[in-house]
């Protein structure tokens, strides 16, 4: 009987119906504004690479060990050297990084052993041009410098 | 003169009125329905196009005009032109007879109602012959399916109206909103409440004679890509969605003309209830909307942004302020009820929407042939004899 | 496979898909239809094909673990799991206790948001179109999870061959709790709005039915199968990763029908909540990888190793020649076995449901194809 008069007075509708409209107080809305409100990116994300350089004397970290070259699966790390003669060791000249390949798996980080390089929370690395997506040593060490987009 | 005047100048100006201004409202209808169902799913909605994506429906119309004509090699060329013109015009000729006002009304003929459903039967035409002739199988499968809809749920929907006409006396639409007020009581609730069955069955009729969710089936998304306007794009796709609005717009009203009251204010009867329902209900509404826009014009930081807000927010309190004038009040507050009332059920049409899964063809047929229709007849039968035992 | 060569004047035959809104991506189903009924179906696929088992022969041990995310991409961390025990296997290691806790975890979340994606895009099939945001603010959830976990939400690499790289951060067990709290009332919203609404159940109800000899004779696996009555779960039959100190139910169903499905993925939702708990309350503490060499060379030999991803049994079957590189790794992918069944599911049924036929298999296009 219960059944039917469920049935009758259409409550399952009903019900649903009440599950949408409580659902419209402005405090649910789960919208973020991308541009305008920026996400909170975690700690350990996997964005845009980035080489590091030691802060006191502006010297690149890399020891051009040519590791992470090694482990990335999409062999798009392309690193160079040369052996400097006064100190007798390897020192970096250039490093490429094709960011339009790159499927930040994060196994070039895991492989620095002096954590030169690094996977940044940048995460905006669009670009108008497929050239652009190859990051050089320069672009790697200063970082990307993206567009600002207010609007 | 003056006859003549009232005769013909009227009639032609509103025609006017309504032919330019109801595409306007009816792209501000998608706007609100954007954003109520935004509201339920619980993100923002159009938040760029001006500001809480106040223009978007400009944008949207400049962006259709001008987007490329195609017309499908294969098609029949005449009637893929004709159908949704055909759909356009017959909706929007049904607005002549809908009663807005007490006086505004294009033309208050004597078999009104008559009117809105044979155009509404016209209509469909529209729908298979665009389906047909775009030469498709998705097109071809939406405009049988909706060919077979309309046609069961207008026989629901017809034994909905007989009820609420034998209750009224009248075709006219204009007498049926009298006749309520004379009977002092709101057609839906009349007859011990028995009213309210056809009332809920016409409800779910229109919902289907509109092919709107959960009855979408001539255009189900996810199954029919875009059902019969499959292959129409840009200004001929316009038009059919502007049937759609219209047609929605449309049963609304005789919704609201024949069981709430037309324009009529909640008990029309008690005078003291005048005041709060026809003064302090709406300049309250518009006041409220007034502030909630000055709010959100403080809110915006671009400088057009706040501009276009607070145009609206002087011009809701504008309206605020007409609704308390006496002289002003008594020529729109007929209006303002009836389109408050149209908009709370289109409201329900966007809630049905965004709440409900779509019907399956054969269940759809189902519920319309066997429960819809002999509900409907059964209504019709015990509402005739309580009258009869009336009178 | 229907004869679409020779048709009946009554017969009409439909190209649905690859580019069709509820075919869930790049699937082209091919139906022959009579009026609105479907005498048959046939599915063709390959549009997402990458060549991912032959990239897994130019690539080392370790470095083809991020590609496997990509073929069940709203499963990612399930088939890194399989890939990685594969290898283990190979490599006779185990990952540490407290490194397959955490594996239990992470893939149960990820069952969870595998559900609730296919929940959301099914009712959206189906013609609800709000549950699918109902059920995207509950699965960004738990990508946050996985995000501050490893750093990425959808194709996580979060295990690597022989436990973990991450260690788990401060605050993990509080948040994968607070979302163990939050989710059941969600559940019931989704359950709300569908379970019981009469358009939603006949849709549903009766709808594709599969019975449990005919998953078996097409190797039907997962919630699929489970709906049909079997009780068939590789966690329970042959547990993996700790799995038998959790205590847990599978959810069945009787009639094989899309509802059943439906029902059976819901319960198993809440299921999976129940092991999450168990296994944050438990995390043992300890090592997070185990003994690997720097640069892998498994012994050589074969092995194959399945566990029951979101969709049903994920299989590896791994081969090894000693060298860096693994010589075959073949997959098995549940999407690819259950989407056989299509055709029997839609015979007789209305186009209509096709639709709901295809969302109820869940299938991910990405791992059909691989």
């Amino acid at each position: 009987m219960k059944k039917f008069l469920r049935a009758v007075f259409l409550v399952d509708l009903i019900e649903g119906l009440w599950v949408t409209f409580r659902n419209q107080k402005p405090s649910l809305i789960y919208t973020e504004q991308y541009p305008a409100e920026r996400p909170k990116v975690a700690e350990r994300y996997r964005g845009a690479p980035r080489l590091n350089i030691n802060p006191d004397n502006g010297e690149t970290l890399c020891i051009a060990c040519n590791l992470c070259a090694l482990a990335c699966p999409e062999r798009l790390i392309v690193v160079t050297s040369e052996r400097n003669e006064e100190t007798r060791r390897k020192e970096l000249t250039t490093f490429t990084y094709d960011t339009s390949r790159c499927m930040f798996c994060g196994l070039c980080e895991d492989a620095c052993p002096v954590d030169a390089l690094e996977l940044t929370q940048d995460f905006e690395l669009a670009t108008y041009t497929r050239e652009g997506q190859i990051w050089d040593r320069q672009m790697l060490e200063e970082g990307p410098r993206p567009t600002q987009y207010t609007h | 003169m003056e006859a003549l005047l009232a005769t013909y100048l009227k009639p032609l100006v509103m025609t006017a009125v309504i032919i330019l201004l109801f595409p306007l409202i009816a792209g501000y209808i998608t706007l609100a329905e954007r954003k109520v169902l935004a509201d339920f799913q619980v993100r923002l909605g159009l938040m760029r196009v001006g500001p809480y994506g106040f223009l978007q429906p400009i944008a949207d119309a400049v962006k259709l005009l001008l987007k490329e004509d195609i017309v499908p090699s294969a098609a029949d060329r005449w009637i893929f032109w004709l159908a949704p013109v055909l759909s356009t015009v017959t909706a929007l000729t049904a607005f002549s007879v809908l009663p807005l006002g007490p006086n505004l009304q294009v033309a208050d003929v004597n078999i009104g109602l008559l009117v809105i459903l044979s155009l509404s039967s016209v209509g469909i035409l529209g729908t298979i012959l665009g389906g047909w002739a775009s030469n498709s199988h998705y097109s071809l499968l939406g405009s049988l399916r909706s060919a077979a809809q309309m046609v069961s749920y207008e026989v629901a929907m017809g034994f909905a109206i007989v009820s609420g006409l034998m209750v009224a006396g009248t075709l006219s639409m204009q007498g049926i909103v009298k006749a309520q007020f004379d009977r002092q009581i709101w057609f839906a609730f009349s007859n011990y409440g028995l009213m309210f069955i056809p009332f809920v069955t016409y409800s779910i009729a229109a919902v289907a004679e509109t092919n709107r969710a959960p009855f979408d089936l001539p255009e189900a998304e996810s199954e029919l890509v875009a059902g019969f306007h499959t292959e129409y794009s840009g200004f001929r796709w316009a038009l059919y969605f502007l049937a759609e609005y219209a047609n929605m717009f449309v049963v609304s009203s005789i919704a609201v003309t024949l069981f709430l009251g037309g324009w009529l204010r909640p008990f029309a009867n008690i005078e003291a209830l005048r005041h709060p329902l026809d003064f302090a209900f709406p300049a309250g509404l518009f006041g409220l909307i007034g502030v909630g826009c000055a709010i959100g014009m403080r809110r915006r930081t671009v400088a057009v942004d706040k501009g276009i807000m607070a145009v609206l927010a002087m011009a809701m309190l504008g309206a605020a302020a007409a609704f308390l004038v006496p002289m002003i009040n008594a020529a729109i507050i007929g209006p303002f009820w009836f389109l408050f009332k149209v908009s709370v059920i289109l409201y329900c049409f966007i809630w049905y929407r965004g709440t409900f899964p779509r019907f399956r063809y054969d269940q759809l047929m189902r519920v319309g042939w066997k429960y819809m229709i002999p509900i409907g007849m059964g209504a019709l039968i015990v509402n005739g004899l309580v009258l009869l035992k009336a009178r | 496979m229907p004869d679409v060569t020779f048709l009946d004047a009554n017969e009409l035959v439909l190209n649905m898909g690859p580019q069709h809104p509820s075919t869930h991506g790049v699937l082209r189903v091919i139906l022959k239809l009579d009026g609105e009924k479907v005498l048959g179906c046939e599915c063709v696929i390959g549009y997402l094909h990458r060549g991912v088992e032959k990239i897994a022969e130019n690539r080392t041990w370790m470095q083809f673990a991020p590609y496997v995310d990509r073929m069940d991409y709203v499963a990612a961390v399930s088939n890194g799991l399989g890939y990685c025990l594969a290898v283990e296997k190979l490599m006779s290691v185990e990952a540490p206790p407290r490194a397959q806790a955490v594996r239990v975890i992470l893939t149960e979340l990820n069952r969870i948001t595998s559900h609730l994606l296919w929940l959301g895009t099914h009712a959206l099939d189906i013609g609800a179109i709000t549950p699918v945001f109902y059920c995207f603010r509950e699965r960004e959830e738990a990508l946050k999870i996985f995000e501050n976990y490893c750093g990425a939400r959808l194709t996580t690499h979060a295990f690597r061959i022989g436990g973990l790289q991450y260690e788990t951060y401060d605050t993990f067990e509080k948040e994968v709790l607070a979302f163990c709290d939050m989710f059941p009332a969600k559940v019931d919203e989704y359950e709300e709005l569908l379970t019981g609404n009469r358009i939603w159940l006949g849709r549903t109800r009766g709808v594709g039915i599969l019975t449990a000899e005919d998953c078996k004779d097409f190797g039907v696996t997962g919630p699929v199968l489970r709906a049909s009555g079997v009780e068939w779960d590789l966690r329970k039959a042959q547990p993996y990763s700790g799995y038998e100190k959790y205590d847990f139910a599978i959810p069945t169903g009787r009639n094989g029908d899309t509802f059943d499905r439906y029902i059976v993925r819901i319960q198993e939702m809440r299921q999976s909540l129940r092991i999450i708990r168990q296994a944050v309350e438990g995390l043992p503490t300890g090592p997070i990888m185990g003994k690997v060499p720097k640069v892998m060379k498994p012994p050589v030999g074969e092995c194959y190793v399945s566990i029951e991803a979101p969709k049903g049994e994920l299989g590896y079957f791994v081969v090894s020649d000693n060298s860096t590189q693994p010589y075959r790794v073949r997959v098995r992918p549940p999407s690819f076995v259950n989407l056989q069944a299509l055709d029997r599911m839609c015979r007789g049924s209305l186009i209509a449901d096709v639709v709901a036929i295809i969302g109820t298999i869940d299938i991910v296009l990405g791992e059909v194809d691989r």
